[in-house]
């Protein structure tokens, strides 16, 4: 297990890079110039010009790289362009409130989700299955901007149940967390519904049920367990693409994290704020994966990392 | 986009009346970004220059209506040249650590938002100061043309006379900051206005406490939150819900709330200075024949646009002075809707058969919709256009540089005076990079805004103001779309709110919220 994780933080040094190398190149092409946006409307060319040499713009590219991944080695992702505070505080100030965010939607999800597709699983074509399926439907269906400024409507305007937006309470939470995750229950519920039918169709079920084990025994500890793997799947990929994309939830319910930061510098070309965030993300993408393959050798013991 | 509408439609129906809120702070919705930095010297941008306007002061500063008045300078005196301008600050202002305001402060805070180090995007506002451009530059130690004589004293030299000096001073890179700033000033900004600031949690909002030492007197109420909100529905649902005290009311909405019975009394109406205009490159091609430039406002039923696509909140341009400011013409009719002139027009340039444009447009929606309704009217005629959308800086560089035939953007005004529209947009020595993408040059408009410049009797001014506007407006080197009237809702509670007309205008002096009676008379 040890080499593995190892091997695999080794293996994610190359991925990484090529993060890196892409990130930058894309915004080089990209048109838009980073000091159109600092000067804003009015500037005079001499201005333009001093701020493009101040910011080093006009090195060439090769030089402008290597000066770029040298500080990010020292842990430096450099300066906002259009902010001047340095991009590593912005990002700590803000990716807390995102995996906050993200981990809020996912715990909904996993225990919606799997509940629905338990239910589902022990009497298809029940009750239960008919409006699990009809729910599914729903949240994979409605886009997600759609439904973020319904769930406001209805429980922060009329109902005026929740708050809106904004970050601050558990309350503050409920609404964005709920938007994010409705997808996440969708796929939860379907895909744990037909992995546990398998499950509860295989041999070692029928033999726990004949050993006179209690039905809940059955479904849960047996069944649950051998159809988690598909699950695992879904939740880490979820999860990472949570962190990174959460950019609509967070500016419909204006909540302070990092996908409204992205969006932010993007449309400000404010570079040395993509670049880090782009890398900051990967790298949480590659060790989320590794967590989740992590998490299938716990779920089935014949996975072996050695 | 439909989900959108329907969702407005919902909303408005489900607004309900609601009492006066149990907080005693006042709530903000309009920042729907984070401000760049709270340091007067690289502000750009509309949140970080409202913000500057609550926590620190120029030596004037502009009312709601958008005058100028003393702030800092009590009063001031120029010579008849108009090139040399003497400011007689107030007595006992202290910033809110409590250091006092000198006039070494003043002339430090210039020289600080010049310095080459301090990288301002706006130090080109300060440029009138004589040596403030070689200063900025690099190539001199200081600025020749700042003197603090004494204490309370501060002599202002320009390159040249310049009439609306003290309005370039009311802007944010103007503001007073104290003598010495540590480097994280942008986060805990120091000055002497009537708000201080007691927190910035970024994305999410700004909180101000009131300084009870204002030498104009504390605001009367004692907090202001001023929330960022990115998602305009977000902010209608937070006004709705009564958790914000006002709401600038997106253009694509503005139609409906007009038409509704109910929320009509909450309405408030104030012209922006804003212009909303087709950029014409009058170097390119067939673009370089005024009668090409005419045939494309004849060609385009603009009322009719303003009407469906802005809700009819814009008023008609015929030149590129707003009608809230001196100079503007009232009497000049805009270019009448008229295919058939656009024609015509378009057969006397030798394009009988018609030519070919691009349009370029920034990725703002209301924007997007109004290029492509143009496109249908200019395809009519024979103007075959190809619509360009770009991210709107990426337009705006490109126009900057000269390579769009026409780009369809809007012009804020950075003060309020018709300089602020004329000089930049039009002036042969702004083109490109200065804010002439129409790389417009006519030497009599020119040396009648040059004149305008210098020119300190407001009457003669106007008057100078008028006439280089009616030139320009005949040269068509624009399609002049609208001045787009800004509409916002204000909750029942809150008194003496005003709208301001340029954006860093309302400082909420005044403004307090009336728990009593929801319902009485503002």
């Amino acid at each position: 297990m040890g080499t593995f994780i190892v091997r695999r933080l080794l293996l994610a040094i190359p991925t990484l890079f090529g993060v890196l190398v892409v990130a930058f190149l894309l915004l080089y092409v990209a048109p838009g110039d980073p000091v159109e946006a600092m000067i804003g409307e009015r500037a005079d060319s001499v201005t333009i010009a001093r701020l493009r040499a101040q910011l080093r713009l006009d090195d060439p590219l090769p030089q402008r790289f290597a000066h770029y991944a040298g500080n990010v080695l020292k842990g430096d992702l450099g300066n906002s362009y259009i902010t001047n505070r340095p991009i590593v505080q912005d990002i700590r100030e803000r990716f807390p409130k995102t995996l906050q965010l993200a981990g809020a939607a996912m715990l909904l999800a996993t225990v919606v989700g799997l509940t629905l597709g338990v239910l589902s699983a022990r009497r298809p074509g029940g009750l239960a299955d008919r409006f699990a399926l009809g729910l599914a439907y729903l949240g994979i269906s409605f886009p997600v901007y759609w439904v973020g400024l319904l769930l406001i409507l209805l429980f922060a305007v009329t109902l005026r149940w929740l708050p809106p937006s904004g970050y601050g309470s558990l309350r503050f939470l409920i609404l964005p967390a709920l938007t994010l995750g409705m997808r996440s229950i969708a796929f939860l519920a379907r895909m744990t519904r037909s992995a546990m039918l398998d499950a509860l169709n295989a041999d070692f079920v029928r033999t726990a049920r004949a050993k006179g084990l209690s039905e809940r025994v059955v479904t849960l500890r047996h069944a649950l367990r051998n159809a988690l793997i598909p699950v695992i799947t879904v939740l880490g990929l979820d999860f990472g693409a949570y962190l990174t994309g959460s950019i609509l939830t967070e500016t419909i319910f204006s909540w302070p994290g990092i996908g409204r930061y992205v969006v932010n510098a993007i449309s400000r070309r404010d570079l040395p704020a993509i670049q880090g965030t782009v890398l900051f993300l990967s790298t949480v993408f590659v060790i989320v994966n590794l967590l989740t393959d992590l998490a299938y050798a716990k779920a089935d013991p014949r996975v072996r990392y050695d | 986009m439909v989900s959108i509408a329907l969702l407005a439609a919902a909303l408005a129906t489900a607004c309900g009346s609601t009492g006066a809120p149990t907080r005693h702070e006042l709530i903000d919705s309009r920042d729907n970004y984070d401000p760049r930095s709270l340091d007067p010297a690289v502000s750009t941008d509309v949140p970080t220059g409202r913000a500057v306007g609550y926590l620190f002061d120029g030596l004037t500063r502009f009312t709601p209506d958008a005058r100028v008045e003393p702030s800092l300078a009590a009063r001031w005196d120029v010579t008849p040249d108009g090139a040399t301008y003497t400011f007689h600050l107030r007595r006992g202002v202290t910033f809110h650590d409590g250091s006092p305001l000198t006039a070494r402060t003043v002339v430090a805070s210039w020289h600080r938002a010049l310095a080459p180090a301090t990288k301002s995007g706006a130090a080109s506002f300060l440029f009138p100061i004589k040596g403030a451009r070689d200063y900025n530059g690099g190539t001199v130690k200081s600025i020749e043309g700042l003197a603090a004589p004494n204490d309370s004293t501060v002599v202002v030299t320009l390159e040249e006379p310049l009439a609306i000096f003290t309005k370039m001073l009311a802007m944010p890179v103007a503001a007073i900051v104290p003598e010495k700033t540590p480097p994280n000033f942008g986060e805990h900004p120091i000055g002497t206005g009537p708000w201080k600031l007691v927190e910035w949690k970024h994305d999410d909002y700004l909180l101000f406490a009131k300084n009870p030492n204002y030498f104009d007197g504390a605001p009367k109420s004692d907090t202001l939150r001023a929330r960022i909100i990115a998602e305009p529905s977000t902010a209608v649902a937070e006004f709705e819900s009564g958790n914000v005290d006002i709401l600038q009311i997106p253009a694509s909405e503005a139609g409906e709330w007009v038409e509704d019975e109910s929320r009509k009394p909450l309405l408030m109406s104030t012209p922006a200075l804003e212009l909303v205009y087709v950029g014409i490159n009058t170097t390119r091609g067939p673009l370089a024949d005024a009668r090409v430039r005419q045939a494309i406002n004849y060609a385009i039923d603009i009322p009719r646009i303003i009407e469906r696509l802005v809700g009819g909140r814009g008023t008609r341009a015929a030149g590129v002075i707003p009608p809230a400011l001196a100079g503007y013409d009232s009497a000049r009719k805009p270019y009448s809707y008229d295919p058939a002139r656009a024609k015509a027009l378009l057969a006397e340039a030798g394009h009988a058969n018609g030519i070919d444009v691009e349009l370029w447009v920034g990725m703002v929606p209301i924007y997007q919709r109004i290029a492509e309704t143009m496109q249908a009217y200019l395809n009519a005629v024979g103007i075959r256009t190809k619509i360009v959308q770009r991210e709107s800086a990426a337009a705006r560089a490109a126009a900057r540089k000269g390579e769009t035939d026409m780009i369809l953007k809007d012009w804020y005004a950075d003060y309020p005076d018709a300089e602020d529209f004329l000089y930049p947009l039009l002036h042969g020595a702004n083109r490109g990079a200065g804010g002439n993408v129409s790389f417009y040059q006519n030497r009599t408009f020119d040396s009648l805004v040059t004149a305008s410049r210098r020119e300190l009797d407001e009457t003669k001014r106007s008057a100078l103001y008028r006439q280089a506007d009616s030139l320009a407006f005949i040269d068509a080197p624009m399609v002049f779309l609208y001045f787009y009237d800004e509409l916002y809702a204000v909750q029942p509670w809150l008194r003496h709110f005003t709208p301001p007309v340029i954006f860093n205008g309302q400082r909420w002096m005044d403004v307090t919220i009336d728990r009593g009676s929801p319902t009485s008379d503002r």
